[in-house]
């Protein structure tokens, strides 16, 4: 009889088993995925994850995975082009550019001819029928009805005229209210469109972009009810094939384009970059190009991250953390490289700012105290702390938009500068000269628990001190970090603004008196000389005089300093190399459109993922990522 | 503190209790090492209290405060004992300061639930009827809740920082001291040396304070041993999740920092916090063991016979 070695067996079982999970975490290539996956060898197909879904009804929610798949079923008047930046606006469903009259309140539409929903059980035939003006009132009254639960109705509250009287009349009368004359919005005849504004609007064009008012049939309304957001029946290249909530949709091409010759082309024209960049291979080609679109709903960031290695998904936004795991020097590691993995680094129309709140007794009526801290605020080491993934902000409205003036911020990183400020706002070396005590100030966050965002205040914290100002962080779960402000008791907090629309408008309006809290300007900044201009501005059509404006008023911001300019941030976004014809975009719903994958190059570059293996052992990797 | 205790006649009262249980304890040698780390642990955690206090009084950054943007990420070395964070603080000193920290919470949630509990289950067991009634509802309706998250109720009322740490701590964790304490209680009011006591013409109070409560202090000093280390444990969790200290290196927030570079080989703040807690939790629940050990009547009685 064999005597077997005496191994503790339990010691045994946990060692192989950790060794197992690290060597497994440590070298990726073992998540490739070792056969053909049978989602994509036959077609053209984009894989891609996606949040969990809210409503597919257009107007049914607010969320960006929601926005995302509803933009591929559904359109509207107007569309960002693609190629174009900055950001330009053209026709979708309309036939060309509105014609506004001199006061500027009236948009006369006229609509594309031949535009058709996609077929479906709701209509009487099952044939789509073709879309008229009144199917484009209708969605846009939809919107305005009381009795639906859109988080939408703020992109039109207050800009068309009589939509306050309408929503009176349907609590009256109910739906009746949809047959009788709207003065703000009216249907001429089957291809005229007429929307009157309160005042002039010229950002209301963005607006329109927006999937709340999209077109969508009354009949799908009707017919479906309260599952219409599972039902969507739209006009756009693609139809819904299957949504399993929690774990995967899937669309698929709409026929309705085919069968009613429907032709949409691949942009002619592009810049410079995009031609190198081999976006305009494809110019003039119909779309779309891909036939089906599967979007796995994954929730977990690492889950997604994991899939995107292994070519389960087309194109991932990795997090700071994994970024820099795969990054040498804040590019991409050679392993990558080597798999054809691209990285795209866009800036976003955001900007994270430092509020104060200008009721606050210490920091409101302290010009000098409030220059002094953003003097003393080093951005370039919060940037090196988020790997490079920001850059550094001088004014409130981020480049990429008119306005973004290169006039250096007057309040930069500048220690000399801060601690002569405080001297002269009455805190010489942070000591207060009326009670002799330490400066302290409180800076609410948005965050419990991150570290990230913790380890961003204690930088900060360290950063005040060095002028000597005692700084505490204050975290806090989001709704009770807004309702503090909504009561202005917050006196600093930190914070990001991010764009509906690319116009300086949506970031200077963050200043506007009216706007105070509860609205978006939280800092309740008050100043006539900014409110007279900016009324000027808001009203005036895009162009150079407008622009002019809104460098002057940004200029005014600077010099107020009720924000502390932050950074804007970058986002950096890695694709493979089979996906093709991709550009960075903003507002990216319905761009899919655009985006080519051949599946046989796809299944080529999978299979040689097994000779590339990431190597992610920790002695290969730089520690401190993008130094 | 027991020495009116009528047992000590047991062992010709050659011994005070205190001198009795440490002999014993000097018997295990695990008890005794767990011991020297606690004792470890308390200097860590005065020094702690020194290092913050000086800075606050002279109105300086704390050591542990500094922040050295060049140095991020450097492995233990002679400069930094631990290496140094994300902001190049030294781990070393941080570790130090969630000494100090884990020593506060043990002892304030201390000091808040060892009253409550000596009083409720005293008054609960000594009296019984009405007040029994009451005390036992309370004590079944706290402990029927889930104590996590009634802490994390309490804390996020109270608002952030130790604060919340110390009430949802100190008024979650009494109940077992409570009921132990309630049942010893009832048992003893029956005793003869309580009837003695009554007999003489000793009033509630006295009966209570003076002859019951030196017969189960023991008790108290065990639970006091084991829920200190519980107490620190769940203020590392409390702070990991972004509840508990703020501002301060707490093991819990070194956890949280830590986790970020882990994979990429940046193991020595998570092992400094991760150590540091767990030898402190394994000393103080050990030694409690040993110390029940050591302090049981029963036992001492057999042995002693």
């Amino acid at each position: 009889m064999t005597r077997w070695p005496r191994i503790p067996v339990a010691k045994f079982l946990l060692s192989s088993l950790l060794a197992f999970v690290f060597g497994e975490c440590f070298s990726l290539h073992a998540f490739t995925l070792a056969r053909p996956d049978p989602e994509t060898r036959s077609d053209r197909v984009l894989l891609g994850s996606t949040k969990r879904l809210r409503s597919l009804d257009p107007i049914g929610s607010g969320d960006i995975a929601s926005a995302m798949i509803t933009g591929l079923i559904y359109e509207g008047l107007l569309r960002y082009g693609y190629l174009d930046r900055p950001y330009r606006l053209e026709p979708q469903l309309a036939e060309a550019m509105p014609e506004v009259d001199a006061t500027g309140t009236r948009m006369t539409f006229r609509l594309r001819p031949g535009i058709y929903f996609a077929d479906d059980r709701c209509f009487p035939s099952g044939s789509g029928r073709e879309v008229t003006a009144a199917d484009f009132r209708y969605s846009i009254l939809r919107l305005a009805d009381p009795r639906s639960s859109t988080t939408g109705f703020w992109v039109i509250r207050g800009r068309l005229r009589g939509l306050e009287a309408f929503r009176k009349r349907v609590e009256e009368v109910g739906d009746r209210a949809y047959e009788e004359p709207v003065e703000g919005i009216q249907a001429l005849d089957d291809y005229t469109l007429e929307f009157l504004l309160t005042e002039p609007y010229p950002q209301f064009l963005w607006v329109l972009t927006m999937h709340y008012l999209h077109v969508v049939p009354r009949e799908a309304v009707e017919f479906y009810g309260g599952d219409f957001q599972r039902y969507p029946v739209g006009t756009g290249p693609y139809r819904l094939v299957e949504w399993k909530r929690n774990y995967r949709i899937e669309l698929e091409r709409n026929p309705k384009w085919a069968q009613t010759g429907r032709r949409e082309v691949y942009p002619e024209e592009g810049q410079s970059d995009d031609v190198r960049a081999g976006l305009l291979a494809e110019a003039g080609a119909s779309l779309p190009f891909a036939d089906r679109i599967i979007r796995y709903v994954v929730q977990d960031e690492s889950t997604a991250w994991l899939m995107f290695l292994a070519g389960g998904l087309d194109l991932t936004l990795p997090t700071t953390d994994q970024f820099e795991g795969v990054s040498v020097m804040g590019g991409l590691s050679s392993a990558l490289e080597a798999r054809g993995v691209v990285l795209d680094k866009v800036p976003a129309l955001q900007t994270i700012y430092i509020g104060f709140g200008m009721d606050d007794p210490v920091v409101g009526g302290n010009k000098k105290l409030r220059q002094a801290l953003s003097s003393a605020l080093d951005r370039s080491k919060l940037i090196e702390l988020r790997a490079g993934q920001e850059i550094e902000a001088v004014n409130p409205i981020p480049p990429g938009i008119p306005g973004n003036t290169t006039r250096p911020n007057p309040y930069g990183y500048d220690l000399d500068r801060a601690r002569r400020l405080l001297a002269e706002a009455g805190y010489p070396e942070g000591i207060s000269e009326r009670t002799g005590s330490r400066l302290e100030l409180t800076l609410d966050f948005a965050s419990q628990g991150q570290p990230e965002m913790r380890q961003r205040a204690d930088l900060m914290v360290g950063m005040m001190r060095s002028i000597g100002v005692r700084l505490t962080p204050r975290f806090q779960l989001e709704p009770t970090f807004f309702e503090r402000i909504d009561r202005r008791e917050s006196q600093m907090f930190y914070i990001l603004w991010s764009a509906d629309y690319p116009d300086g408008e949506n970031f200077l309006q963050l200043f506007f008196g009216p706007n105070s809290s509860p609205g978006p300007n939280h800092t309740n900044y008050a100043s006539d000389a900014f409110d007279r201009l900016f009324e000027q501005a808001r009203r005036m059509p895009d162009g150079a005089e407008r622009t002019e404006l809104y460098e002057r008023l940004a200029g005014m911001v600077q010099e107020d300093c009720p924000w502390i300019l932050v950074t804007h941030p970058l986002i950096y976004q890695l694709r493979h190399g089979w996906l093709e014809n991709y550009k960075p975009h903003d507002f990216p719903y319905g761009n899919e459109v655009y985006y080519k994958v051949e599946p046989a190059r796809r299944e080529r570059m999978r299979k040689a993922f097994r000779k590339q293996p990431l190597g992610l052992r920790p002695s290969t990797l730089s520690v401190n990522g993008g130094e | 503190m027991a020495g009116k205790s009528g047992r000590q006649q047991w062992h010709g009262g050659v011994r005070t209790l205190a001198g009795d249980v440490w002999a014993r304890l000097k018997r295990d040698r695990t008890a005794l090492a767990c011991l020297v780390v606690i004792v470890v642990y308390c200097l860590m955690a005065s020094w702690g209290e020194w290092v913050y206090w000086s800075a606050r009084v002279q109105d300086v950054v704390p050591i542990y405060q500094v922040q050295d943007f060049g140095h991020r990420y450097e492995p233990p070395s002679g400069a930094h004992w631990l290496g140094t964070d994300a902001l190049g603080r030294d781990v070393f000193h941080r570790t130090i300061q969630g000494a100090r920290i884990a020593f506060r919470v043990g002892i304030i949630t201390s000091l808040l639930a060892l009253p409550i509990a000596m009083v409720l289950g005293g008054a609960a067991g000594y009296f019984g009827g009405r007040l029994d009634e009451c005390v036992v509802w309370l004590y079944s309706t706290v402990a029927s809740i889930p104590s996590l998250l009634l802490i994390l109720v309490i804390a996020s009322v109270v608002g952030h920082g130790l604060i919340g740490v110390y009430l949802g701590i100190g008024l979650t964790t009494w109940v077992g001291l409570c009921r132990l304490l309630r049942a010893e209680f009832l048992k003893h009011r029956q005793l003869q040396y309580v009837e003695a006591a009554r007999s003489l013409g000793a009033g509630h109070a006295r009966i209570i304070i003076r002859h019951i409560l030196p017969n189960l202090f023991h008790l108290v000093i065990i639970n006091f041993s084991l829920r200190f280390g519980n107490a620190v444990g769940t203020e590392v969790i409390l702070s990991f999740l972004g509840v508990g200290a703020e501002g301060e290196p707490s093991w819990g927030i070194m956890i949280s920092d830590a986790r970020l570079r882990l994979w990429q080989g940046v193991w020595w703040e998570l092992a400094a916090s991760i150590g540091a807690t767990f030898f402190i939790v394994l000393a103080f629940n050990v030694f409690g063991d040993a110390l029940r050990d050591a302090m049981d009547p029963r036992l001492r009685m057999v042995e002693g016979s």
